[in-house]
């Protein structure tokens, strides 16, 4: 029975679920390859504990749980020597394989001197981090794609990246995907085509939207350029990094870019949003080569004023696992029932959190065509009727 | 954690409707002229032989068209409702 039905004393009571310990499964982009290939060690602070990240002699990059299993020194306060990371407290040494390769005061390394390892990957400029509570290796269909142009491509600029930290569980920024309205009332867009797909491990959103044009001061103030709209269509491969390709169409034209919207939590209640812009250089360049850097960087600018819209939203409002949701509203419930299958054991993965949903909405045909073929239909329907019913005495 | 049913459902549950093409079975609610959602299983992603990846690169949904048209005959034919239209 609907509330309206129970009549208007009943009041609604939010619901929620301590957030979980749990951290999801999967890859997660933890930045910049050129970031950490600096020849030190690199603190990360991620999935409840702290990661040493760094780059040994051939470049590769290595990650370690980020306390030394001696006395707990913070190795990302270390050195890189050779191609292992050394302690600041004692100066143990310790390789990419997790093993403690020497000590330099002792004659012999002890038995089990072993740490955590974290499988790491690097595509497209950037460093993965695999995440799995139940510590198996990476999962082969959750591989992340490699970008259809990009900084990998010389026709496209660089990444334009910014990171920032949000206080709230994860959760949140999942919830964004499916969330239509919000486009209008946070972000001034309005989508005259949405849909979102989710199958397997991958949750689409695509979207078709025109800007509102009473809604661009904070665009104006930074010296964007005035985007009439544009399509967008965004991919979460796996929990936690989306993949966008999105075209921008501007009064002078078609831009393409690719937008990558990522995060790793840090503990359940916050985690750290990066996101990175490449984009399309223009056939003809500019006389600034840098031109197209600066655009690029400038719709990083815009995309961090999306982004805080939702922070801000974020950082005041509650948790809630019960959203009571209105025939306008997207698939909040089902994007969370799809999200949960990297909460879970492998084992315990359900059909229904990976099975195909599609949510569409379409406006293109406009209500009253409906309403004419159906109308259509229904008259062309009883015509039928009364001929049939003509013919039947011929039949008989 | 568990995810908790759709307060939307509980009115106005999903349909079955079947591909007039493939022998695909799947569920669908319209909460509009403009909405619609599909729900598959294994058997009937097996089943569709008509299946569309889209395009993100331009822009293209992913879609089975025979499905779409499926969908919409039933709408027409007034078998599948459309919650947001009650007189
Ligand atoms: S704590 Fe790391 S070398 Fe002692
Ligand atoms: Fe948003």
């Amino acid at each position: 029975m609907s509330d309206a039905q129970t009549g208007t004393t009943e009041v609604r009571h939010i619901k929620h679920e301590a957030v979980p310990t749990r951290f999801a499964r999967g890859w997660h982009c933890i930045g910049l390859e050129k970031d950490f290939k600096d020849g030190k060690p690199h603190s990360i602070e991620a999935f409840g504990t702290k990661l040493v990240v760094w780059a040994d002699s051939q470049g590769e990059l290595k990650v370690l749980d980020g306390y030394c299993r001696h006395m707990g020194g913070d190795l990302s306060q270390g050195t890189v020597k050779g191609d292992e990371v050394a302690c600041p407290f004692h100066d143990w040494r310790w390789g990419g394989d997790g093993r403690c390769k020497q000590i330099p005061y002792s004659r012999r390394v002890p038995l089990r001197a072993r740490t955590r390892t974290w499988h790491a990957m690097t595509q497209d400029g950037m460093v993965f981090v695999w995440h799995d509570h139940e510590g198996n290796p990476p999962i082969a269909e959750q591989a992340i794609p490699a970008i259809e142009g990009g900084p990998s491509d010389p026709t496209w600029t660089d990444w334009a990246w910014a990171q920032t930290v949000v206080d709230t569980n994860c959760r949140e920024i999942i919830d964004n995907v499916v969330d239509m309205a919000h486009f209008f009332y946070v972000h001034h867009a309005f989508p005259t085509y949405f849909k979102n797909t989710f199958e397997g491990h991958t949750a689409t959103q695509l979207q078709k939207g025109v800007n509102r044009d009473d809604m661009r001061p904070a665009e104006v103030a930074i010296g964007a350029p005035k985007r009439l709209g544009n399509t967008s269509v965004a991919t979460y491969h796996g929990p936690s990094f989306m993949i966008d390709d999105l075209i921008y169409h501007y009064e002078h034209g078609d831009t393409r870019t690719v937008l990558i919207n990522c995060h790793y939590p840090i503990d359940e209640n916050s985690f750290v949003l990066m996101y990175g812009i490449s984009m399309q250089r223009p056939e003809v360049e500019d006389d600034d080569p840098a031109a197209a850097e600066a655009l690029a960087a400038k719709m990083v600018a815009t995309v961090r004023l999306g982004f805080e819209q939702d922070v801000e939203i974020w950082r005041n409002k509650t948790r809630i696992d019960n959203p009571l949701l209105c025939e306008e509203d997207g698939p909040v419930y089902q994007v969370r029932r799809w999200y949960e299958q990297f909460y879970v054991d492998v084992a315990d993965v359900r059909a229904e959190m990976t099975d195909r949903f599609e949510f569409e909405l379409d406006t293109a045909k406009p209500i009253e065509a409906w309403q004419r073929e159906v109308d259509e239909n229904v008259a062309r329907r009883a015509a039928e009727a009364a001929e049939a019913a003509a013919l039947q005495p011929q039949d008989a | 954690m568990g995810v908790r049913p759709d307060n939307r459902l509980a009115d106005a549950p999903m349909h079955p409707v079947a591909c007039a093409s493939c022998a695909g079975r799947v569920l669908v609610r319209k909460a509009s002229w403009h909405q619609t959602s599909v729900q598959w299983t294994d058997e009937a992603q097996a089943a569709c032989t008509s299946w569309s990846p889209g395009s993100a690169v331009l822009g293209f949904p992913p879609v089975c068209d025979r499905l779409r048209t499926s969908i919409a005959d039933a709408v027409l034919d007034g078998t599948l409702p459309v919650v947001g239209d009650e007189q």
